[in-house]
């Protein structure tokens, strides 16, 4: 477990010089919601451009040929892989943090109103698709390397127009979506179920091609 | 005692280095019982192979210049060894026979060298 | 223990390659020079010992340790100094430090800083400022640093200049000392081993060709040298392979069979020598 954290703190050392891009991707989704006058828009655009940065520690490692430290560290590979969806995942926390922060609080200086229920769902929906995001990204990464694979760089581009575009043609009227949209508990549970699902898979997947790997 | 290694003269490094610690031996310059420097901070100064040292050593020890107490290093054997003393009686033999070479080449007759050899024992004796 | 690494019958094969049941030890308290032509599978065998590519048969020990079932506990005792730098170019030489010193238990930040100040590297520049040189040394201190017991050096000196290469040689004899360390070092620069190298281990395309202690190796083989005239049919015969050029030739031969050539000038082959008459790419150098 040490190791895990280690191994992303090493990442985090690694995006150091990349800090004021990301402050700046962290940022720039309040002026989205301003416009959009809109949290979920806003905490949506938040997870998009987050989940682009992804990217950023696995093209310092191939920019600086770092997988032969990663090579001789004393860490496990498996270590290693958790360890960066870990740092992947704190910074996806932050931004959401960060958004459902400063999000509401220019929003209410513009006037509308943000209540509690909207909160709680721009979280749970923004950790939705954060997690989306990134379940592909991170094993096409480790898969592909950041040059060749800088395909997976957009993947939160697409999943946000897919979002766009599917969420007005929800089934509003079918019963089990309107079950889940009516229990708050119902949805946390099942969003959160399908978040550790998805990255469970994602991590052995990444797992086992960071291990079939030769260095 | 110094030690100067070349890399040119065809000679293997540990015999460069056993005859020049032998001649040390032999001069008296390193006394009975004076340890040789460490095996391994030798071979680090003059940047050669530990083994090289070690081989160096080892010849040496079987010659019976010196003996090796393991763990504590290298030490010269007295000139009273049977084997140091045989080296040194060998060492006399030479010289002598070099000088009855030059003695010869010189013309110098038996009695001459005889007086010559006798002149040089007592100046020695003398210092 | 005695032997800090020890290498049985590993073979890996990888498209056309194939690195073919090498056999070696390396004792503690010594420097084993790692050599043969490029292509040679040296650097398969590192990154095979670090189990960074998997192999395909045999066992690797690191300070008695299996270096997969124990591979964090022996790459804990390990250094590793690549031909170049692997820490990322912007950071800073305090940040590596930062950034490397949590996964070693033992890291002496004292001797750390110790060190640079030794090798004169600032703690504030950034690794991309520094030479080549310096760059091997900053790897070099972090290994120190945690006192790896075991140093493993991919073509370290390719790149450097010479007076870098004198100061690594110097560092490594110095490291060596106390004989409680060894070191691994991979090289096509023969001139570094000539004096330094305890032991040589000798891989010829993928197969073991020997590996020993470094006199032993140089005392295999003699060069015979002499007038076209004097080439016969039994020094061809004999010689590993001969060069022959219009004013004369030169033959590697094994030292055990110099006797009936006595006549002719034989003189003692360095290691260079040795790599180039026995590579088999050098079939058509005679």
């Amino acid at each position: 477990m040490r190791n895990i954290w280690k191994a992303a703190k090493l990442d985090g050392s690694l995006v150091k010089p990349y800090a004021r891009v990301i402050c700046f991707t962290m940022l720039l989704p309040i002026a989205f919601a301003a416009i959009n006058r809109s949290l979920p828009t806003g905490v949506s655009f938040a997870m998009c451009f987050i989940a682009m940065t992804t990217g950023y520690p696995f093209s310092v490692t191939e920019k600086n040929g770092m997988e032969r430290l990663y090579g001789i560290l004393p860490v496990r590979k498996w270590e290693l892989v958790t360890g960066r969806y870990l740092f992947v995942l704190a910074l996806g926390a932050l931004a959401l943090t960060v958004s459902l922060i400063a999000q509401p609080l220019v929003l209410r200086a513009m006037g509308e109103t943000v209540t509690a229920a909207d909160l709680g769902g721009a979280a749970v929906g923004g950790l939705f698709l954060f997690a989306l995001y990134t379940v592909f990204q991170i094993p096409g990464y480790y898969k592909y390397g950041s040059i060749k694979g800088r395909v997976f760089l957009y993947i939160p581009v697409a999943g946000f127009l897919a979002t766009l575009l599917l969420l007005p043609k929800m089934p509003a009227g079918n019963p089990l979506v309107a079950a889940i949209a009516g229990s708050p508990v119902l949805l946390v549970a099942l969003v959160t179920a399908l978040v550790v699902g998805m990255y469970a898979v994602s991590i052995c997947c990444s797992i086992r091609i960071m291990q079939s790997k030769e260095l | 005692m110094k030690l100067i290694l070349s890399n040119v003269s065809g000679i293997p490094i540990y015999e460069q280095i056993k005859r020049q610690v032998k001649a040390a031996i032999l001069s008296g310059e390193l006394k009975e019982e004076e340890a040789l420097p460490s095996l391994r901070t030798l071979a680090k100064d003059l940047k050669i192979s530990v083994l090289t040292v070690t081989r160096a050593y080892t010849e040496l020890e079987q010659e019976g210049f010196v003996r090796n107490v393991q763990g504590r290093g290298c030490f010269v054997l007295g000139s009273s060894s049977e084997l140091m003393r045989e080296q040194l009686i060998r060492k006399v033999e030479a010289s002598l026979a070099e000088a009855i070479k030059a003695a010869r080449i010189a013309n110098l007759s038996r009695e001459e060298l005889q007086q010559l050899f006798d002149l040089l024992l007592e100046v020695n004796t003398d210092d | 223990m005695t032997d800090y690494l020890e290498v049985k019958n590993l073979s890996k094969s990888f498209g056309r390659f194939r690195l073919c049941d090498i056999s070696f030890t390396l004792p503690k308290g010594y420097i084993m020079g790692l050599i043969g032509p490029n292509g040679s599978g040296k650097t398969t065998t590192i990154k095979l010992i670090l189990n960074m590519l998997a192999r395909d048969s045999g066992e690797i020990r690191i300070l008695g340790l299996d270096n997969i079932a124990d591979e964090q506990k022996a790459k804990a005792a390990l250094g590793v100094v690549f031909d170049t730098n692997y820490f990322s170019e912007d950071w800073q030489v305090a940040q590596v430090e930062q950034a490397i010193s949590v996964f070693y238990p033992g890291w002496d930040s004292k001797r750390f800083a110790g060190l640079l100040q030794t090798f004169q590297i600032a703690p504030a520049r950034k690794v991309k400022e520094l030479s080549k040189g310096m760059q091997m040394k900053l790897m070099l201190a972090c290994a120190f640093s945690y006192d790896a017991k075991l140093l493993i050096l991919d073509e370290p000196t390719s790149g450097l200049d010479p007076v870098s290469r004198d100061e690594l040689l110097q560092i490594l004899s110095e490291y060596i000392e106390d004989g409680e360390h060894s070191v691994l070092f991979s090289t096509h620069i023969t001139a570094d081993l000539e004096r330094a190298a305890d032991y040589i281990t000798y891989l010829s395309y993928g197969e073991l060709f020997f590996s020993g202690s470094k006199d032993e190796f140089v005392d295999l083989f003699r060069i015979v040298k002499g007038g076209t005239e004097e080439l016969s049919a039994d020094l061809r015969a004999k010689a590993v392979r001969v060069r022959t050029f219009p004013t004369g030739f030169e033959a590697l031969v094994k030292t055990e069979d110099t006797g009936a050539f006595s006549a002719l000038s034989i003189e003692p082959a360095t290691i260079d020598e040795i790599l180039v008459f026995t590579s088999r790419k050098g079939e058509d150098y005679a």
